[in-house]
């Protein structure tokens, strides 16, 4: 299937004074394919909102290029980037600060359509309003009216109005109690199955990843240091922080091993050679100086290390 | 070897000035050396039911029994509440920064803690906050002793945390979702942290929404629902063998992380009710697919076997 979203060599830095810089994201390199589903995973502050923001030009890079159905959008001012807005849309996880209050959900869901048509826009309104499993009749209803579910089921449907090629979900479930978490998660799979739209899936929580996403993306300190298919990645990594991260999970069936030592390095100051190798339990005297690239590595998977596992 | 009992709820009511009821009769218990995690829906009352044993419900009505080492804590004057909290019963809980004060190093606020309970000199409650916050794995502790709060990571505070809460050796530690907020490799180490002070002795009471933590810190689990426990047992009794409706959808609701990947979750149609619109029969009924004409009477929580209790009417003698 054909490219629809292509990063090269995104860099996001943030001048925090004196002279100091934070790398947010560092040369990141990746594709998303019409109708696929890609997870960014990682640790709090490794970069992914940062990352998935860049990439539908919402926050503009330090350098490096994003490019959505062949031609390159970063660098675009407000203007230029209008007609591509409508390609790719954002769902954030607090579903409650997204909608007027004093507005009704129909009314809010139209908004955006207005601007775009003259007619139809109560059918449309309706029509979002089946695709994301909630009745045509709570258009006239207002946010507080609804729960946590409904509402991230309203966000959603946000996000469709304009027909989008390519959704960014920022960790869409994860306010959710587990058996709401459970409906929005399959409302992803029906939305992908019956429209198309490719998804990134921002999230901390790798059972959710491996239900939602095609393939995953794990990010440390701002670089993707493992990426392939979402199944092989989990069931087997190769990175020795992909392991450690599935480590860390709780499990019903099986003792936790001992945890990953100290905190996440500060992306002001990221260690020298691989970036992991302050808390990795097989580093060689080779990590701390040579940065490892990420390199094929088989069954269209990708890894960051020196010693792949 | 019969544990000591060190905590027993039963039948425990909250209502509202104006009558609603937050909690309709949640009864459980916990023996010294355990801990139980409780799980539930958002709104089952898992949180109201950890400030009720803190005593620390302003405004609520309690009814009901809970017994704390043998002590009636329902009603108990402030006075004498205020004693066992903090010594005897502390808590932790989700946001480190609601248990320290902004303004002043997390040393020093432990040290006070320690003060307030015990007859110490600065010099020596120091040492011992030091020596609590290396315990915690916290990395060079006399110097983090001296940060304020906000100059710490959310990993680090949460340990300081903890370090305050087990200043005076309490016999009962509640935390209630202490690791939702944290990455899941800093939540490997708190929950480490949490077996070993049970099996030094304490009870601890885990309130969580994560069944892989219950399974990894608890000996227990009670599931509530709708302002009711519906089900408690063993923890490897309850995740392998669950009984109540509930339990089961809960934990079929959960992605997979190995195995095959279903084509879609098993999900719970509809939504729990609210406390002012309880049905008058099983609190799951509405939504539940076994349901009978005889779920239109509450079923109480019912010892079914050695240890396990279900509220459900499909195991009614
Ligand atoms: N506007 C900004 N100015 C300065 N630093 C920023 C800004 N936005 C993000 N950062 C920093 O960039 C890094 C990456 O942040 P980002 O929010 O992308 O992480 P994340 O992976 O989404 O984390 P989380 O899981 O906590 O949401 C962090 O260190 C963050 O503090
Ligand atoms: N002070 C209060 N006044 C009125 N209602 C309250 C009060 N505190 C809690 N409630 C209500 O009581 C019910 C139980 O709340 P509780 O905080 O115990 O739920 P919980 O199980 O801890 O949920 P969560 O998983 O979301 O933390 C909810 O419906 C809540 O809205
Ligand atoms: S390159 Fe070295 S330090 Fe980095 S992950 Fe691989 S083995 Fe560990
Ligand atoms: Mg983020
Ligand atoms: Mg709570």
């Amino acid at each position: 299937m054909s490219v629809l979203l292509e990063a090269r060599n995104l860099e996001k830095s943030y001048r925090l004074g004196r002279g100091r810089v934070l790398h947010a994201v560092s040369g990141v390199s990746l594709q998303v394919r019409k109708g696929e589903a890609l997870a960014l995973v990682g640790e709090s502050g490794c970069g992914k909102s940062t990352l998935g923001r860049t990439l539908i030009g919402l926050t503009q890079p330090t350098s490096g290029k994003v490019l959505f159905d062949g031609q390159e959008i970063s660098g675009l001012s407000d203007r230029a980037m209008r007609p591509w807005r409508a390609r790719m849309q954002m769902v954030f996880q607090d579903s409650s600060a997204a909608f007027n209050p004093r507005r009704t959900v129909g009314e809010s869901l139209a908004e955006p359509l207005r601007i775009h048509r003259r007619h139809g826009v109560r059918e449309r309104v309706a029509e979002l309003l089946d695709q994301v499993g909630l009745s045509q009749s709570v258009a006239g209803r207002f946010p507080h009216e609804f729960s946590g579910g409904q509402r991230q089921r309203l966000n959603i449907a946000r996000a469709l109005a304009l027909g989008p090629e390519l959704l960014v979900a920022d960790e869409p479930v994860s306010a959710l109690d587990v058996s709401v978490q459970a409906q929005i998660v399959n409302l992803f799979g029906d939305l992908r199955a019956s429209l198309g739209v490719a998804c990134i899936f921002i999230s901390h929580d790798l059972s959710v990843v491996r239900q939602m996403a095609d393939r995953i993306a794990v990010m440390y300190l701002g670089s993707i240091v493992e990426e392939g298919n979402g199944l092989n990645v989990l069931d087997r990594p190769a990175h020795p922080y992909t392991k450690a991260l599935l480590d860390a999970v709780p499990r019903p069936d099986r003792a936790l091993p001992p945890p990953l030592q100290g905190d996440v390095p500060s992306p002001v100051n990221p260690p020298s050679g691989c970036r992991f190798h302050t808390r990795c339990p097989i580093a060689q005297p080779r990590c701390a100086t040579e940065r490892p690239v990420l390199q094929p590595s088989g069954e269209g998977r990708q890894v960051a290390c020196h010693y792949p596992l | 070897m019969d544990a000591e009992q060190l905590l027993d709820i039963q039948g425990l009511k909250l209502n509202l000035p104006d009558g609603t009821r937050l909690l309709e009769g949640v009864s459980l218990r916990l023996n010294a050396g355990e801990a139980l995690g409780v799980v539930g829906e958002s709104g089952s009352g898992k949180s109201l039911t950890a400030m009720s044993v803190m005593g620390l419900l302003p405004g609520l009505k309690a009814s009901g029994s809970i017994l704390f080492s043998g002590q009636e804590l329902v009603n108990l004057p402030d006075k004498v509440m205020r004693k066992l909290r903090g010594a005897r019963i502390a808590m932790i809980f989700q946001d480190p920064m609601t248990a320290f004060l902004p303004v002043r190093s997390i040393g020093a606020q432990i040290d006070e803690q320690i003060r307030l309970h015990h007859r110490v000199s600065r010099r020596e409650a120091r040492a011992r906050t030091v020596q609590l916050l290396e315990r915690m794995g916290v990395p060079d502790p006399a110097m983090a002793a001296k940060r304020y709060p906000h100059q710490l990571s959310g990993g680090l505070r949460q340990r300081a945390m903890i370090a305050m809460a087990l200043s005076c050796t309490p016999a009962l530690l509640i935390a209630d979702e202490p690791t939702t907020a944290l990455d899941v490799t800093v939540q490997a180490q708190i929950l480490t942290l949490l077996r070993e002070i049970r099996e030094e002795g304490a009870g601890v009471m885990l309130i969580t929404h994560d069944m892989g933590v219950v399974a990894q810190a608890c000996t227990h689990v009670a599931v509530m629902y709708s302002g009711l426990v519906v089900e408690n047992g063993p923890v490897r009794d309850v995740l392998d063998r669950p009984l109540h409706p509930y339990t089961q959808a809960l934990l079929a609701a959960i992605p997979p992380l190995d195995g095959p990947r279903p084509e879609r979750l098993p999900t719970i149609s509809g939504q729990p009710p609210t406390p002012d619109n309880r049905p008058t029969g099983c609190v799951f009924a509405p939504r539940c697919s076994f349901v009978r004409s005889e779920c239109a009477v509450r079923p109480p929580l019912t010892e079914i076997e050695e240890g396990r209790r279900v509220a459900c009417v499909l195991y009614a003698a």
